[in-house]
C-alpha cells in the first residue's frame, strides 16, 4: 500500500463531495441537522395531557377534586363534558387521552367515609399518555381520599408506611434529551456509511470502476480511499454535535472529550466498513440506497437499543444487535457523556467495535475483488 | 397520449426489471422491517437487570425481594453485601437498578414508631428504563402501603375496593404495545418508501444523463410524469397492502373501521408524498443529494406525527406548524380507522385538512416538476 496511491484515490472523493456547496453542505452537515431534528421530536417528556371530566355530583367537593387534577403542569382540564357520548366522540377525535367521570354520591360517600366512586377512561391507543394521566389521576384521588375520608394529616402521619428514595445516579432529572442525544450519535453517523455504500456502487453504474482498476492501485488502496473522506465527514460530525448537545441542549459531558474523539473514531471505522460491504454487493446505487436503509438505518434504531432495551428482547434480537456498531457506541457515548467513564469501564465495548470493523472491511475487500474478476 | 403514456411506464418497468433490488425493497423491505421492528418493539420492557443488598434479613425484606422479582420488570440477578458493588455496577451500567434495604425495614414496619425506608439507585444513563423502574418502584410501594393503610384503620372490603378509581381502557383493552407502535410504523414506511422511490425517479435519469435522451423525445412532460409516476403508485400501493394484511394477521391489530375508506385515503396520501418525492427528485442533481433531501425531509415529518411524542406536549409553535405536515393528519386517520373504528363524523377535520394540504401540495409539486422539466 503506498501512500501517494491513497492520497490520490482520497483526493479523486474529495473533489466528488466539495463539487458543488449543495452536495458539500448535505454531506457535511446531515448527521448534525438530522439529529436535531431527532433530538426536538424524540425527547419530549410528558405533560399538558389533555383530559376531560364528566362530574355528575357537581357539588364542592368533586369541584375541589378536579381543581386538585389539573393543578399541576402533567394535566390539563380540556373541557367538562355534558355526558358520556361527549367524552367518546372527544375520546374518538383524539382531543383527549383519558376522561374522569365522578359519580353522583361522590361527595355523599367521601363525607361518609365510603370511598372515592371514581371512574377513569383511557384511550388504549395511546398508552404512554393515558398510563401517565392514570397514574396522575390516581395519586391524587389517593391525596385527596387520605385526606377528606382519614380525617387529613393527623392520622396520616401517625400511620408510618414504607418511604421510597429514588435516587437516578448520572441524570438526576431523568431527562430523556440528556441520554437520547448521546445515544442518537450512533443512528446520525450512520449517514457517512450509507454515503460510503453509494460511492462505491456509483463508480459500478457509471462503468468508471473499471478505469479505476486499470491505475496502478490495488483495491485495498481504493477501498481505504473511499472510507477516509467520510471518516473526515464524521469526525467533523463527532466535534459539532457534543458541542451543540452542550451548548444549545444542555446536556452534561462527564467524561473525556479526547477519549471521546478516539473512541468515535474506532466507531466509524466500523460503521463505515458496514458501508462498504454494502456498496461492494450492490450493482446500483438505489439498491445500495436500498439495503442500507434495511442493515444500517432503520435497526439503529430499533436493535441498538437506545429505545428499547436490548435485555427485553427476544434472544435472537438479542444476537442481532450485539452485530450492530451501534449498539457498542450507544453505550460508549452515554458512558461518557453521563457516568462519566472512559476507555477503564468501557473497553469491551471498544474491543468490539474494533473486531466488527476489521471483519467488515475484511469482507468488503474480498468481495471487492470476487465480484470484478 | 394513452398509448405514449404506456410506453413510458413500460420503459420505468423495464428498468426496475434490471435494477430488481429497489422494487424488490420497496415491496417486501418494508414487510420484512415492519415484521422485524414490530416483533422486537411491540412488548413491555421487561427483564431490567437489578441488585439488591438487604441488610435486613427479615421475612418483611424477602417479601420486598419477592414483589420485585414477580414484578416481570425486574430480574433480580445478585445480592450483595458491599454498596461498592452496587456503584461499581451502576458505573458500568451493569445494572438499571440497586435496591437498598436497610437494616432495621422489618422491625420498622411493625412497630410503625420509625419512617420505613427502602433506597433505590438507579442508572439514570438510560433514561427509558430508568423511567420505567421508577414507575414500576413507585406502584410496587404504593399498592404495598395501601395494604397496610388499610389493614391499620380496619376498613371493610367494600370500602376499599371503592378506594381505588376504576380504570376503563377503550379501543385497546389489554393495552398491546403492538396497537399503538404497528399501525404508526406501517403509516410512515409507506411515506418513506415513496419518499425514496419517487425522489430517485428523475434524479437517477440526470446523473445517469439520460434524462436529455427523454427529453427530446416527442413526449410532452406531463406524459413523462406520468409515466414515472405510474410505477411508484403501484408498487406503493401493493407495499401498502402487504404490510397492512401483516399487521392485521401477524401482530391481530384490529381493523374496526371502513376498510375501502382506508384503503382510498391511502391511495390519496401516497399521490401527495409522491409529489413531495417529485419535487426533491427534480432539485437534486445526484442521487446521493436526493437521498440526503429524502431523509431530512421523512424524519422532519416524523418529529411532528406524534408517533415518538405526543404532540400535545410539543411546543405550541412546533403544535401548530405540526398541522401542515400530510403524514401527522394520514397517522390520525389511520389509527383512527384501524383502532377506534372511526367514521367520516369524527375524522372529518383531518381528512379535510389532509385533502386541502394534499392538493395544494399536488398542484405546486406539479407545476413546479414540469417547469424544471421544459
Amino acid at each position: 500500500m503506498s501512500i501517494r496511491h491513497l492520497m490520490a484515490v482520497i483526493r479523486k472523493e474529495i473533489s466528488h463531495i466539495i463539487r458543488d456547496r449543495y452536495t458539500l453542505f448535505l454531506v457535511l452537515f446531515s448527521p448534525t441537522l438530522l439529529l436535531v431534528l431527532m433530538a426536538y421530536a424524540l425527547s419530549v417528556d410528558l405533560k399538558n395531557i389533555p383530559i376531560a371530566v364528566l362530574d355528575h355530583d357537581r357539588s364542592q367537593l368533586s369541584g375541589q377534586f378536579v381543581g386538585s387534577i389539573t393543578a399541576g403542569d402533567d394535566l390539563d382540564l380540556f373541557t367538562f363534558a355534558e355526558d358520556l357520548d361527549e367524552v367518546e366522540y372527544l375520546l374518538e377525535s383524539g382531543d383527549i387521552k383519558a376522561a374522569v367521570i365522578i359519580a353522583p354520591d361522590f361527595s355523599t360517600k367521601i363525607r361518609a367515609g365510603e370511598g372515592v366512586p371514581l371512574q377513569i377512561i383511557i384511550d388504549g391507543t395511546e398508552p404512554e399518555s393515558g398510563g401517565f394521566a392514570v397514574d396522575q389521576i390516581g395519586l391524587r384521588a389517593e391525596e385527596f381520599v387520605t385526606e377528606k375520608v382519614f380525617g387529613g394529616g393527623q392520622l396520616g402521619v401517625q400511620a408510618q408506611t414504607i418511604e421510597l428514595v429514588v435516587l437516578p445516579w448520572f441524570n438526576p432529572s431523568l431527562k430523556s434529551r440528556n441520554d437520547l442525544i448521546p445515544g442518537l450519535l450512533s443512528i446520525v453517523l450512520g449517514l457517512p456509511a450509507m454515503l460510503v455504500a453509494l460511492t462505491i456502487s456509483h463508480e459500478r453504474e457509471h462503468g468508471t470502476l473499471e478505469q479505476l482498476l486499470a491505475t496502478p492501485v490495488s483495491r485495498w488502496e481504493i477501498l481505504l480511499g473511499k472510507m477516509t473522506p467520510y471518516l473526515i465527514v464524521g469526525m467533523a460530525n463527532v466535534v459539532m454535535i457534543p458541542i451543540l448537545a452542550i451548548v444549545w441542549f444542555g446536556v452534561p459531558f462527564n467524561g473525556s472529550f479526547g477519549q471521546f474523539f478516539i473512541l468515535s473514531a474506532i466507531f466509524m471505522f466500523s460503521i463505515l466498513g458496514m458501508g462498504l460491504v454494502v456498496g461492494v454487493f450492490m450493482r446500483t446505487q438505489s439498491a445500495a440506497l436500498a439495503l442500507s436503509f434495511l442493515l444500517i438505518f432503520f435497526p439503529g434504531f430499533f436493535l441498538t437499543g437506545i429505545f428499547f432495551p436490548i435485555v427485553s428482547m427476544p434472544e435472537i434480537m438479542r444476537m442481532e444487535s450485539l452485530a450492530m456498531p451501534g449498539t457498542h457506541y450507544g453505550i460508549i457515548t452515554r458512558g461518557v457523556f453521563l457516568t462519566g467513564v472512559g476507555i477503564e469501564v468501557l473497553w469491551p465495548y471498544v474491543i468490539m467495535l474494533f473486531g466488527l470493523g476489521v471483519m467488515f472491511s475484511f469482507v468488503a475487500g474480498l468481495f471487492f475483488k470476487k465480484k470484478l474478476d | 397520449m394513452l398509448r405514449r403514456v404506456r410506453a413510458l411506464t413500460v420503459k420505468e418497468f423495464i428498468h426496475l426489471k434490471n435494477d430488481w433490488w429497489l422494487p424488490a425493497f420497496m415491496l417486501f423491505g418494508g414487510v420484512l422491517e415492519l415484521l422485524l421492528v414490530g416483533w422486537a418493539t411491540s412488548r413491555p420492557i421487561t427483564n431490567l437487570p437489578m441488585m439488591v443488598m438487604d441488610l435486613d434479613h427479615s421475612p418483611a425484606s424477602r417479601e420486598l425481594i419477592d414483589k420485585l422479582n414477580n414484578s416481570e420488570t425486574f430480574e433480580v440477578g445478585s445480592y450483595v453485601r458491599d454498596f461498592d458493588e452496587i456503584e461499581h455496577a451502576l458505573i458500568h451500567g451493569s445494572i438499571s437498578a440497586g435496591i437498598v434495604i436497610p437494616s432495621g425495614f422489618g422491625r420498622n414496619l411493625v412497630h410503625q414508631d420509625q419512617n420505613t425506608r427502602v433506597i433505590a439507585y438507579i442508572n439514570g444513563a438510560e433514561s427509558i428504563p430508568a423511567r420505567v423502574s421508577v414507575s414500576t418502584l413507585t406502584g410496587l410501594i404504593r399498592e404495598w402501603n395501601g395494604e397496610i393503610f388499610l389493614e391499620r384503620f380496619q376498613v371493610s372490603e367494600e370500602v376499599q375496593a371503592d378506594i381505588t378509581p376504576r380504570l376503563r381502557i377503550w379501543f385497546n383493552q389489554e393495552l398491546s404495545e403492538a396497537f399503538y407502535t404497528v399501525p404508526a410504523e406501517l403509516g410512515l414506511m409507506l411515506e418513506f418508501t415513496v419518499l425514496l422511490f419517487a425522489a430517485l425517479a428523475f434524479s437517477r435519469e440526470k446523473e445517469l444523463g439520460t434524462l436529455e435522451q427523454l427529453l427530446v423525445m416527442p413526449y410532452s412532460s406531463i406524459e413523462i410524469i406520468i409515466g414515472k409516476a405510474i410505477p411508484v403508485v403501484i408498487i406503493g400501493f401493493v407495499d401498502f397492502c402487504l404490510m397492512l394484511t401483516m399487521t392485521h394477521y401477524v401482530f391481530d391489530v384490529p381493523i374496526r373501521g371502513s376498510l375501502l375508506m382506508l384503503l382510498t385515503i391511502a391511495f390519496g396520501y401516497l399521490l401527495v408524498e409522491l409529489g413531495k418525492g417529485m419535487v426533491i427528485s427534480v432539485i437534486s442533481k445526484t442521487q446521493h443529494q436526493a437521498f440526503l433531501l429524502v431523509l431530512l425531509v421523512g424524519m422532519g415529518d416524523f418529529m411532528f406525527t406524534g408517533y415518538a411524542a405526543p404532540v400535545e406536549a410539543m411546543p405550541e409553535v412546533v403544535q401548530f406548524f405540526a398541522k401542515f405536515i400530510p403524514a401527522q393528519h394520514w397517522l390520525f386517520i389511520l389509527r383512527g380507522i384501524m383502532l377506534k373504528g372511526s367514521g367520516l363524523d369524527v375524522l372529518w377535520p383531518s381528512l379535510a385538512a389532509l385533502a386541502a394540504i394534499g392538493a395544494v401540495i399536488l398542484f405546486f409539486s406539479l407545476r413546479f416538476v414540469r417547469r424544471s422539466l421544459e
